[in-house]
């Protein structure tokens, strides 16, 4: 049973990673990237948001009626992606302006609801905060990831901390959105060679 | 599926239980965290006011300042005054904050921040706004102590595009209008947000010319109306101003 309830959180880390091996997410992943800090709260925000929507849709699953599930689905999301907009709003103030309407489209954001369907729906609360756990962190170490090597290359800094002598020529194209697919490309070919497990001949 | 078998009242008790805590929650969380929200909204404000005067916003490293250091330069460097349009007067005793939304809709009473050093005004900065391609976009202009020209310009709250008419809310956009002459010999020249051709508008010694963003053509068309609109209220009491009348 443990081994279970730990398969279902370290797999979507890497194994069947949201956005390297599912590709969901790109969108935000894309726009979020430019900065480290913008990708750190993107990050604990969808993984908040995944795990609560996946706790709460699976202590009702049992009660949800088939025709509105979607529906309840998306209400629970958007209340609790709503909330996580106005703390930000009023605690990261900065944060929340640099990341605009990302926050707001977690809502549609295919994982979050990706999870509830394949995964919360079906299985008790535990073991789906754990699932949501996995995926949002899966989906999170990625953005840090990409937002590392964008920030560090493209501004030569990090979290705002410049790290990078000041000889260093910003590479422009990084910070821009065809930087974020170059980078995404490439940490995902990376990922797939090492697993290897991906064969597509 | 039991549920199904509860049939269509269920579904739709179901259904409003849902929403009724959903928006309870979110009606709690909305009215617990107004109070903190709008008082960063009025820190963002008074940031913007005082990047507008070019004052030491951000240290050697780029980051911004603090909260607490914002609102003490504010406090320390910025007097805040109201103008009556039409009298082209201050009125004194009110500040910027107890203009009724009547009076500030209609540009009958407007608010003006002053920059003081060794308690005299040096440089002067006023709020300006109008729609954008989504939105109202909101913003403010500093002119230096000859009021004569643009010491700053920024825009800070908006709808736009983010990445194209969001753009405006960026240095290299605001920074255009750093140290542009805007008095020429018949009152303030009109700004112009140009598409395509700006190096040669550029030079166009009538008009105060900036380069637009590409991708978002109306966002600049609506930068460029409100902006003379509302450089144009300020006109009047900033000419008396000139001639001694302060």
């Amino acid at each position: 049973m443990a081994s279970k309830l730990a398969k279902t959180f370290a797999d979507p880390l890497s194994e069947s990673n949201p956005i390297t091996v599912q590709i969901l997410g790109i969108c935000s992943a894309l726009a979020v990237t430019v900065q480290l800090k913008t990708a750190l709260v993107m990050a604990i925000s969808l993984t908040i948001v995944t795990v609560g929507s996946n706790v709460v849709i699976s202590l009702i699953r049992k009660s949800i009626p088939g025709r509105i599930r979607l529906i309840v689905e998306m209400t629970v999301v958007s209340t609790l992606v709503i909330i996580a907009d106005q703390f930000l709003r009023a605690y990261l103030f900065e944060v929340s302006r640099q990341l605009s309407v990302f926050v707001g489209l977690i809502i549609t954001n295919c994982i979050v609801l990706g999870r509830i369907e394949a995964y919360a729906i079906q299985n008790p609360p535990l073991p789906s905060a754990l699932d949501g756990l996995g995926n949002g962190l899966g989906y999170g170490s990625v953005l840090v990831l990409v937002a590392i090597v964008r920030e560090l290359l493209g501004s030569g800094k990090l979290l705002g901390f410049r790290l990078l002598p000041e000889a260093y020529p910003n590479n422009g194209l990084l910070l821009l959105a065809p930087g974020a697919f170059i980078v995404l490309g490439l940490l995902i070919w990376t990922q797939r060679t090492l697993i290897g497990k991906f064969d597509t001949e | 599926m039991p549920n199904a078998a509860k049939g269509d009242g269920y579904t739709v008790f179901y259904a409003a239980i849902v929403c009724i805590l959903c928006s309870l929650l979110l009606a709690v969380a909305a009215g617990g965290l107004r109070p903190r929200q709008e008082q960063m909204v009025e820190l963002d404000r008074k940031f913007n006011v005082l990047k507008a005067f070019g004052a030491p916003v951000a240290d050697a490293a780029g980051r911004r300042i603090s909260g607490a250091e914002v609102e003490k330069l504010y406090n320390e460097r910025v007097r805040e005054r109201v103008i009556d349009a039409e009298k082209a007067a201050v009125v004194e005793g009110r500040s910027p904050a107890e203009i009724s939304p009547a009076d500030l809709a209609a540009r009958r009473l407007l608010p003006l921040y002053e920059w003081i050093e060794d308690g005299r005004p040096t440089r002067f900065a006023f709020p300006v706004s109008g729609k954008g391609l989504w939105s109202t976009i909101y913003g403010y202009v500093a002119l230096d102590g000859d009021l004569r020209s643009i010491v700053g310009v920024t825009f800070y709250k908006h709808g736009e595009t983010p990445g194209l008419g969001g753009e405006i809310e960026r240095d290299w956009f605001q920074n255009q209008f750093r140290g542009r002459e805007l008095l020429g010999p018949e009152g303030f020249k009109p700004i112009l947000v140009a598409k395509g051709a700006a190096g040669m508008a550029a030079q166009d010694p009538a008009r105060v010319v900036v380069d637009g963003i590409s991708g978002a053509t109306l966002t600049g068309k609506g930068v460029t109306q409100f902006l003379n609109a509302d450089i144009a209220r300020y006109e009047a009491y900033f000419r008396t101003r000139r001639a001694g009348g302060g």
